[in-house]
């Protein structure tokens, strides 16, 4: 029983790192129709800034997220603006290759910079911990918490109250209705993206603390991020973190899985893109209509 | 309609047949290969009607039913595994190999072909990705396989060699006719229908998921017959090399730049691609990759519509630049 809250707290701490690296995928898939798979890759660039700043200048990690954040904003802006915006109405497989293309390109240039040794973001507290009823909770895994939920809901605050916000949420209705009202979608284009490239730099911010890192990071996570997002909804921020949680439980109780099939030993822990596939395929087939039904203009 | 075909690069159901001439001229001339007796050249042109037998079996599916396929290297690896695990057991013959990879991966396509091909678009391409990246992880993680060890696989003689280029070759050959036969046939023309328009080929008679399947299945075919040529060819066979990322990506690459949904268009765009990437690879030994990466990004971005359709254009720089423009917000 003790084991079995030990993983819901673990599957739920983790979650919430989930549900920001998902919220910006979710955000750029809903809105542009982009499936951005250089997001796990800026995940990994996110973590590295962090990293190299708490290197550099002892910056405490937790203050690097916000300008993880920054800087991934920019770059993401910089990125659509001037190389996505040209193919953005194309057949999907432009963009999706294209974001592969990037991917690559970035994984390569991070090979060069930061070389293929794994780095850890070990802070003097990082070892920290606090017990309840038996169930150890490391502190930074629950400050980690604390501030995935924050991003999330400053997230939805701004999309709600802000007049960017509205626009972007106007454009996920209807783009042609958009613009006749007034929206640059050029620009608003490249704002989503921009936030979705942000928030994956600072999901990648939070994961330096709990992961060690290095230039390939990047890949399980943007499988994940595509889970949780078919999980809980598209373009929706509730949808990110329900997902995100609900995410964070399955896998944690999967890691535990210890089976033995026709005499080949299989152990979850060694298994996380297969687990996220067997859940992605239930979801999907589970829920013939609505999220997986809709065909993609 | 036919404008919109024409822009595509697509004059009728297999494509320019000029290209489809030259192609099969190059494939000629490339049996003759051998008799140079140069082991490097050998190795790079085995390496090229690789990845052109593995373009047509993206472009089966993703070319002429629209379906994007993001990890068709899985059939790679089951074709590769199954000569391993053969070699494993003492069977060493491409005669073996083949036909069971063939029945193997046609056998997997149908299994998940039936469910994941009904998800459209964003959602079967990531489903396909999934598996690719599952397969690898099962792969490291079964001892039937060797693990993330490996599995060595018994070669012929250094002086027969040549033989497994000849079974490229073959493989390569096949492809091309078949895809050329394939799309000439009843089941070309309902690919095509089913890429228009899915739900109006479906009211006309035409049952979406049959058809979906045996485009699946068949390029499956394609890309496992390739994998277990190249197994033996190498003589190792692990989970980085069957389910390596590259082989999962430039087969698409190379049928966007050829032409999706021609019969000649991989085999083109193998040749000009894996050429380039050979070069590449041999002047910058550690970030070919990068240059990988950029050539990706810089052909979707000027070249989106295949190489096929900047010969065949008619209008100059300028209908280039509002093709072009079509796709940009």
């Amino acid at each position: 029983m003790q084991l079995f809250f030990q993983d819901l707290v673990n599957g739920v701490l983790a979650g919430g790192i989930l549900a920001v690296a998902a919220l910006g995928f979710s955000l750029v898939w809903g809105i542009l129709n982009i499936i951005n798979l250089a997001h796990g890759t800026f995940i990994m660039l996110g973590a590295y800034i962090t990293w190299q700043l708490f290197t550099s200048f002892h910056l405490d990690p937790f203050l690097s997220v916000p300008i993880a954040f920054a800087i991934m904003y920019g770059f993401g802006y910089v990125l659509q603006r001037g190389l996505i915006n040209q193919v953005v109405r194309a057949p999907i497989l432009a963009t999706f290759l294209l974001t592969f293309g990037l991917s690559l390109l970035l994984v390569n240039l991070a090979l060069i910079v930061w070389t293929g040794d794994t780095r850890a973001v070990s802070p003097a507290y990082s070892g920290a911990n606090f017990t309840v009823a038996g169930v150890t909770v490391p502190w930074t895994k629950l400050a980690t918490l604390v501030a995935a939920l924050l991003i999330t809901a400053l997230m939805h605050v701004w999309l709600v109250r802000s007049k960017l916000g509205r626009a972007i949420r106007a454009m996920a209705m209807d783009v042609g209705a958009a613009q006749l009202a007034g929206v640059r979608v050029a620009h608003v284009y490249a704002v989503t993206f921009g936030l979705g490239a942000g928030l994956a730099g600072a999901a990648g911010a939070l994961l330096s603390l709990s992961y060690s890192l290095n230039p390939s990071m990047g890949e399980p996570f943007l499988i994940k991020s595509f889970v949780v997002c078919v999980l809980g909804g598209l373009g929706s921020v509730q949808g990110a973190l329900v997902g995100g949680l609900v995410y964070g439980i399955v896998e944690s109780f999967a890691s535990q899985l210890d089976v033995t099939v026709l005499g080949q030993h299989l152990s979850g822990s060694g298994l996380q893109d297969v687990i996220a596939l067997v859940v992605l395929l239930v979801v999907l087939v589970a829920r013939p209509t609505g999220i997986m039904g809709r065909a993609a203009a | 309609m036919n404008r919109l075909l024409r822009g595509l690069g697509l004059g009728g159901i297999t494509g320019s047949p000029q290209a489809f001439a030259v192609s099969l001229g190059i494939m000629a001339l490339l049996l003759a290969l051998p008799a140079l007796h140069n082991g490097y050249l050998e190795l790079t042109f085995r390496n090229i009607l690789m990845f052109a037998a593995m373009s047509y079996g993206w472009n089966l599916l993703g070319g002429y039913t629209g379906y994007v396929s993001f990890g068709n290297v899985v059939f790679f690896g089951i074709g590769a595994y199954c000569s391993a695990v053969l070699s494993a057991h003492h069977v060493d013959s491409l005669l073996a190999d083949v036909p069971v990879a063939l029945v193997c991966a046609a056998l997997f396509a149908i299994v998940v072909g039936v469910p994941i091909l009904r998800l459209r678009g964003h959602y079967f391409g990531i489903a396909t990705l999934g598996i690719a990246l599952a397969a690898a992880d099962l792969a490291n993680n079964l001892d039937v396989l060797g693990g993330s060890g490996g599995l060595a696989l018994k070669q012929v003689p250094q002086e027969q060699f040549s033989l497994y280029y000849y079974a490229m070759w073959a493989v390569a050959l096949a492809c091309m006719l078949g895809t050329f036969a394939i799309a000439r046939s009843k089941l070309g023309y309902a690919f095509v229908a089913i890429r228009e328009n899915e739900d109006a080929a479906q009211v006309l008679g035409v049952w979406p998921t049959r058809y979906k399947v045996t485009a699946y299945a068949l390029g499956a075919m394609m890309t496992a017959a390739a994998g277990a040529v190249y197994a033996p060819a190498n003589g190792f066979v692990d989970p980085s090399i069957a389910f390596a990322v590259d082989d999962n990506v430039f087969p698409i690459v190379m049928s966007i730049l050829g032409g999706m949904g021609t019969a000649a268009g991989p085999f083109i765009g193998a040749l000009l691609l894996a050429g380039l990437n050979e070069i590449l690879q041999s002047q910058f030994v550690k970030i070919h990759s990068l240059f990988f990466g950029a050539i990706i990004v810089l052909v979707v971005l000027f070249l989106p519509r295949g190489i096929v359709y900047l010969i065949g254009l008619r209008g100059g720089m300028r209908r280039y630049l509002a093709d072009r423009a079509a796709f940009r917000v």
